[in-house]
C-alpha cells in the first residue's frame, strides 16, 4: 500500500519524459485537460456502484456499531436509549471480558507462533529438497482451503472421548490417564480448538514463505556455506533476513485475524464448557445474538476493532521501518 | 535447488552426509503430510462405512465399505438442496465482486480526479474492519431492508466485503493490476474514438483477465466456505447453504457420522477440484495481495 503512491509518480514522470511527448506538448496538454473533465464523471460512474454497496453494508453498519455501543438497545424496542459510556464501563468491570481477553491472547500468541515457526521450518525444508516440493506444497496447503465447519467437525472426531484417535494413541503408548473429552474439558477446550486452527493455517504460511524463498539469491547462501557457516547460521543470517518482509507480513495477517476469531470457537466448543474457551469475538456474538444485549455486544466489538486496528497500524509502521 | 559440491571437512564423506540430510528432510515432510492428510482420510473413511461399523467403531480408518451414504446425504440428508443454495450464493457474489471491483479499480488506477486517494483509502479501511465490528448492526439493517432469510442477505454484504474480501480486496488487487498495465493501448483506442467505457470493456478488461481470475478464485473459496453470515442472516431452512446445513445437521443428528462425513465431502469436493485447477492463481493471488499490501 505504501509503495503504490511512488508508483504513480514514477509512471507520470516517465510519460512526460518521452521525446515525442515534449514535441507535441501543446496539443496533448489541451486534449488531456478535456479528457480530464470527462474523467471526473466517468470515474464517478465507474466507482459509484462499488462505493454505494460498500457504504451501505460496511461503512453504515460500522458507524451504527459505534452508535449501538452507546445505547442499551435490546433489538426489540423502537427506542434506543442513549446511555453514554455505560457499556464500556460495565465491560471493563466484567470478569468474563478478562477471561475472553486472556483466551484471545493465548489464541493470538500460540495461533501465530506455531504456524509461523512450523511454516518457516517446512518452507526451508521444501526449498532445499531435490524433488517433490510441489507435491508437498499442495498437500500442506489443502487444510487452508477447507471450510472451517468441516475442519471443526473432523477435529471434534479426533478429540472424541470414546472413539477419537487422540485418546487411542495415548492409550497405546501407556498414557491412558491423559485421555479425556478434549473439547468438553475446561482445561483443554481452548488449546484443542487452537490446534485445529493451527492445522488449518500452517500451510498458508508455508506456501507464502516458500514462494518468497524462490526469490532468494542462492549465490549468497553458497558463499556463506563456503565461508563455513552452518545450516543454522545460513538460515539465521542469510536466508531469513532475505524473506523478512514476507515473514513479518504472514505474522501480521495471522495475528490480526486472531483478534476477531469466532467461527472455530462457535463450531467446536460454543465458548464452553461454561465460558472456559470464550474469546472476545464469541462473547460479542453471544451478547449480540443470543442474549439480545446489542449495546453491550457492540461495545465488545468496538473493543476488538480498536485492538485489531492498533495491531494493523503497528504493523504498517513496522514495515515502513523495515524498508 | 542445485547446489555446488559442498566443502565439508568432517570425517563423513559429503555424499553420505547429503543422503542423511535429505532423508531427514523427507522424514519431516512425510510426517507433516501424514498430519495434514489424516483428517481428510478420516472424512472419506467415515463416509464410506456401513451402519453397523459406524455404531461400533466410527473412526477406525477404512474398516468397511458402503458407497450408498453419499446418495443418502444428498437426498435424505438434504445436502443436495444445500449445495444448490451454496452455488446460488457463490456465483452471484463472485460475479458481483469482479464487475464492481474491475470498474472501481480501473477508475482508481487510471483516472485523475479529486479525492482519489481518499476514496481508495476508504475502500482499504474495509480490509481492516473485522466482521465482528459490523455483524450486529448489519443484522438489523438487513431486517429493516426485509432481506433477512433471502439469498441477498449474504450476497450483497458478501460483495461489499462485510465478512472480509469482497470489493475492498477486489479494488485493491485490480487497481494495482491496472497500474501495472501499459497505457499506450488505451491511448490508441481513445485516439480511434472509443468512449472511456469502451476502452475499459474492449481493451483493458481483457488484458486484466489474469488478475480477474486471481480475484475470482479467492472470492470463490471464501464465499463457498463462509459460515457466520449464513448462520446469522439465513436463519430458516429454505436458503440454507452447505456450511450451516452441515453444522446444524451435525449438532442435531450427532451420531450419524457417516452422513455428516458424506455432507462434508459434498462440500469439499468442489473446493478441492477448483483448488487443483487454479492452484497457481490462488497462490499467486494470496502472494500478490500479501506482498503489495
Amino acid at each position: 500500500m505504501a509503495g503504490s503512491g511512488t508508483n504513480v509518480v514514477s509512471r507520470s514522470s516517465k510519460e512526460s519524459a518521452g521525446g515525442i511527448g515534449r514535441l507535441t506538448r501543446g496539443r496533448r496538454g489541451r486534449a488531456a485537460r478535456t479528457i480530464r473533465q470527462g474523467e471526473l464523471r466517468t470515474a464517478a460512474l465507474f466507482i459509484a456502484p462499488a462505493l454505494a454497496l460498500y457504504a451501505l453494508f460496511m461503512l453504515i453498519p460500522f458507524a451504527n456499531s459505534i452508535y449501538f455501543s452507546l445505547t442499551n438497545w435490546n433489538g426489540a424496542t423502537a427506542l434506543k436509549e442513549f446511555v453514554g459510556l455505560d457499556n464500556y464501563i460495565a465491560m471493563f468491570r466484567d470478569p468474563t471480558l478478562y477471561l475472553a481477553l486472556r483466551n484471545n491472547v493465548v489464541w493470538i500468541v500460540l495461533g501465530t507462533a506455531a504456524p509461523v515457526v512450523l511454516g518457516l521450518m517446512l518452507a526451508l525444508v521444501l526449498w532445499t529438497v531435490p524433488r517433490g516440493a510441489l507435491f508437498f506444497r499442495t498437500v500442506f496447503f489443502l487444510p487452508f482451503i477447507l471450510p472451517i465447519v468441516v475442519v471443526g467437525l473432523v477435529w471434534g472426531w479426533i478429540y472424541h472421548p470414546l472413539f477419537g484417535v487422540l485418546n487411542r494413541v495415548l492409550a497405546t503408548v501407556g498414557l491412558e490417564s491423559l485421555g479425556r473429552g478434549w473439547l468438553g474439558d475446561a482445561s483443554t477446550a481452548l488449546v484443542a480448538t487452537l490446534v485445529a486452527a493451527i492445522w488449518g493455517a500452517f500451510g498458508f504460511v508455508t506456501v507464502l514463505l516458500y514462494t518468497a524463498l524462490q526469490n532468494v539469491n542462492t549465490d549468497m547462501v553458497d558463499a556463506a556455506k563456503v565461508d563455513g557457516a552452518t545450516w543454522f547460521e545460513r538460515a539465521r543470517f542469510v536466508v531469513i533476513p532475505a524473506i523478512a518482509p514476507v515473514l513479518t507480513l504472514v505474522t501480521a495477517i495471522t495475528l490480526i485475524g486472531g483478534f476477531a476469531v469466532i467461527d472455530f470457537i462457535l463450531i467446536m466448543t460454543g465458548g464452553g464448557p461454561g465460558n472456559a474457551s470464550t474469546v472476545l469475538g464469541y462473547y460479542a456474538y453471544e451478547n449480540g445474538f443470543e442474549l439480545n444485549r446489542l449495546g453491550y455486544g457492540s461495545a465488545l466489538s468496538m473493543f476488538i476493532t480498536v485492538l485489531s486496528l492498533v495491531a494493523a497500524v503497528a504493523f504498517v509502521k513496522f514495515r515502513e521501518r523495515e524498508r | 535447488m542445485e547446489r555446488g559440491a559442498p566443502a565439508v571437512v568432517s570425517g563423513v564423506s559429503p555424499r553420505v552426509k547429503n543422503i542423511g540430510a535429505a532423508a531427514f528432510k523427507y522424514a519431516i515432510l512425510i510426517l507433516f503430510a501424514v498430519i495434514t492428510l489424516y483428517p481428510l482420510l478420516l472424512v472419506v473413511s467415515t463416509a464410506l462405512k456401513d451402519p453397523t461399523d459406524i455404531t461400533t467403531d466410527p473412526f477406525a480408518l477404512f474398516t468397511s465399505l458402503d458407497v450408498g451414504t453419499l446418495g443418502d446425504a444428498w437426498t435424505l440428508g438434504g445436502f443436495g438442496g444445500y449445495a444448490f443454495n451454496t452455488v446460488y450464493i457463490t456465483l452471484p457474489t463472485v460475479a458481483g465482486v469482479i464487475v464492481l471491483s474491475t470498474l472501481a479499480g480501473y477508475a482508481l488506477a487510471r483516472f485523475e480526479f479529486p479525492m482519489r486517494n481518499l476514496v481508495f483509502f476508504t475502500f482499504m479501511l474495509g480490509l481492516m474492519i473485522p466482521f465482528t465490528s459490523v455483524m450486529i448492526p448489519l443484522f438489523y439493517l438487513l431486517r429493516d431492508l426485509q432481506l433477512l432469510g433471502s439469498l441477498w442477505a449474504v450476497i450483497l454484504p458478501g460483495v461489499a466485503g462485510s465478512a472480509g474480501f469482497g470489493v475492498p480486496l477486489g479494488v485493491f488487487l485490480m487497481r494495482s493490476f491496472y497500474q501495472d498495465l501499459p497505457g499506450e493501448l488505451a491511448e490508441a483506442a481513445r485516439v480511434d474514438g472509443a468512449t472511456e467505457f469502451q476502452v475499459f470493456r474492449r481493451v483493458m478488461l481483457p488484458l486484466s483477465a489474469p488478475g480477474v481470475a486471481v480475484l475470482g478464485v479467492l472470492v470463490f473459496f471464501q464465499t463457498w466456505n463462509q459460515f457466520l453470515m449464513p448462520l446469522l442472516f439465513l436463519p430458516g431452512e429454505e436458503n440454507r447453504p452447505l456450511s450451516t446445513g452441515l453444522y446444524i445437521f451435525a449438532s442435531g443428528r450427532t451420531q450419524e457420522y457417516e452422513l455428516i462425513a458424506a455432507g462434508s465431502i459434498i462440500m469439499i469436493v468442489p473446493v478441492v477440484i477448483i483448488f487443483v485447477i487454479f492452484q497457481r492463481q490462488f497462490v499467486k493471488g494470496i502472494t500478490a495481495g500479501a506482498l503489495k499490501g
